[in-house]
């Protein structure tokens, strides 16, 4: 494994032309961390947007420890998300700006202990690991395969449905979602089962 | 097709982040039911990232920072994780409809995001229903249900009031508003909004409580607080 550090780049001499402010070059980093976590390639914008995620970030919190945990946290993303960056949806600068602008909003709501604060996943899905058009040419096979189902699941009535995303979505037990719901424990057995075989029927019936 | 747009400055903040939580929901809602503020906000996005991030604008600070940044640990940290892929990614089941009143409505997906936060809905005069949406901070956001024929009284805000057509049409002295449509008005403003034919979901942020400014309806004034349950 290649050992190259933020530094080593840094001395790089500036003559090669393909800087990751160039965004067909910053989008094929992203595409190299993303496809074999390429540590070449993070580097490269590591370098290149670590210093500048933290000026931003010391202009927001006049903090350095909140500035540096800023530029960890948005790198960490890049680093785990970069799956998820769309190049047919604007730049990776901006793809990463979001992520800065989102954890921004998140440390500025965590220091005031509050409940029931909107959390910035909310306002702005940028990290949302979904697809959420259809004619995304990204979407992988088993995510198509989700969208059906959930396509399906809409069919069902509706006090089949919701046992179902308790139990397969929010990952609760048969026991907690009868607690939950004020129902018996049978009846959440019996929905479960008819709600399967009903879901079995429709994707057959779409072969 | 929608009349009514936040203005640059509004839309502007809700990409910098810097709007409060109840007007980020309401101008995200607005994106979400608009294609041309989709464009603008993800033009937004792309200035501010380059003044941001591009190599020409590199701010002042930079250097400052430059000089005590030493990320060679913080890299070697990042890089010894795995990046593992959540698997938790069937958002699309989220439920992404409001049933009110025996009606069905959709969500845009700001909201169905938040919907967990929507509370309980609550009469409020004639045909006129609320629920708040709880999100924290200052100010207050609430839907707020016309039946259709429903006559809001005569009334100003000691602040700000955003209101937003999630769903429906209702009309007031200077225009009519439908699905999409954002307004924004200020503490001068007097308005009567009303439902004609068909009925109106809307979502509202206040920043102050409402003074009803006619007749009767005056007496409502202590009933305002029921806006800031």
């Amino acid at each position: 494994m290649q050992t190259v550090t933020a530094t080593q780049l840094k001395r790089k001499p500036m003559t090669s032309s393909a800087q990751p402010d160039d965004p067909d070059h910053a989008a094929a980093l992203l595409a190299l961390v993303a496809t074999e976590q390429s540590r070449q390639a993070f580097s490269e914008l590591f370098s290149y947007f670590a210093p500048r995620l933290k000026a931003y970030a010391t202009r927001q919190f006049g903090n350095e420890q909140t500035a540096m945990d800023l530029v960890q946290e948005t790198m960490t993303n890049v680093w785990n998300k970069a799956h998820l960056f769309k190049p047919d949806r604007g730049s990776a600068s901006t793809w990463i700006f979001t992520i800065a602008r989102n954890i921004r909003f998140d440390f500025l709501r965590k220091n005031k202990h509050r409940q029931h604060d909107l959390s910035a996943d909310e306002l702005w899905p940028v990290l949302a690991e979904q697809n959420d058009s259809l004619d995304d040419d990204y979407a992988l096979d088993d995510d198509l395969l989700m969208q059906q189902l959930a396509g399906y699941c809409e069919l069902l009535p509706k006090a089949q449905r919701i046992v179902i995303e308790l139990i397969y979505v929010e990952g609760k037990s048969q026991q907690e979602v009868a607690d939950a719901l004020g129902i018996p424990l049978g009846t959440v057995k019996s929905r479960t089962r008819l709600a399967l075989q009903k879901l079995r029927e429709l994707i057959h019936s779409d072969d | 097709m929608i009349k009514f747009h936040p203005n640059e400055e509004h839309l502007f903040h809700y990409v910098t982040g810097d709007l409060s939580p109840a007007m980020l929901m309401m101008v995200g809602t607005h994106v979400d039911m608009c294609p041309h503020c989709q464009t603008q906000v993800r033009d937004m996005e792309n200035t501010v990232a380059n003044k941001l991030f591009g190599q020409e604008q590199a701010p002042k600070e930079l250097f400052a920072a430059n000089d005590s940044f030493n990320g060679d640990a913080m890299l070697q940290q990042i890089m010894s994780q795995t990046p593992a892929r959540d698997e938790s990614r069937i958002t699309g089941l989220l439920a992404d409809e409001l049933v009110l009143e025996g009606k069905r409505f959709k969500l845009p997906a700001t909201l169905a995001r938040s919907q967990h936060r929507i509370g309980e809905w609550h009469k409020l005069i004639g045909q006129m229903w609320r629920a708040p949406v709880q999100i924290g901070g200052e100010d207050v956001l609430t839907f707020i249900y016309m039946d259709k024929g429903t006559r809001v009284p005569e009334h100003t805000h000691k602040g700000r009031e955003a209101t937003l057509v999630v769903n429906g049409v209702f009309n007031d002295e200077t225009a009519e508003y439908r699905d999409g449509d954002f307004v924004f008005l200020d503490g001068s403003v007097k308005h009567t909004p009303e439902t004609r034919d068909e009925d109106c979901l809307t979502l509202a942020a206040l920043d102050a409580p409402m003074q009803f400014t006619s007749g009767l309806s005056r007496l409502l004034n202590p009933f305002s607080s029921l806006f800031f349950k």
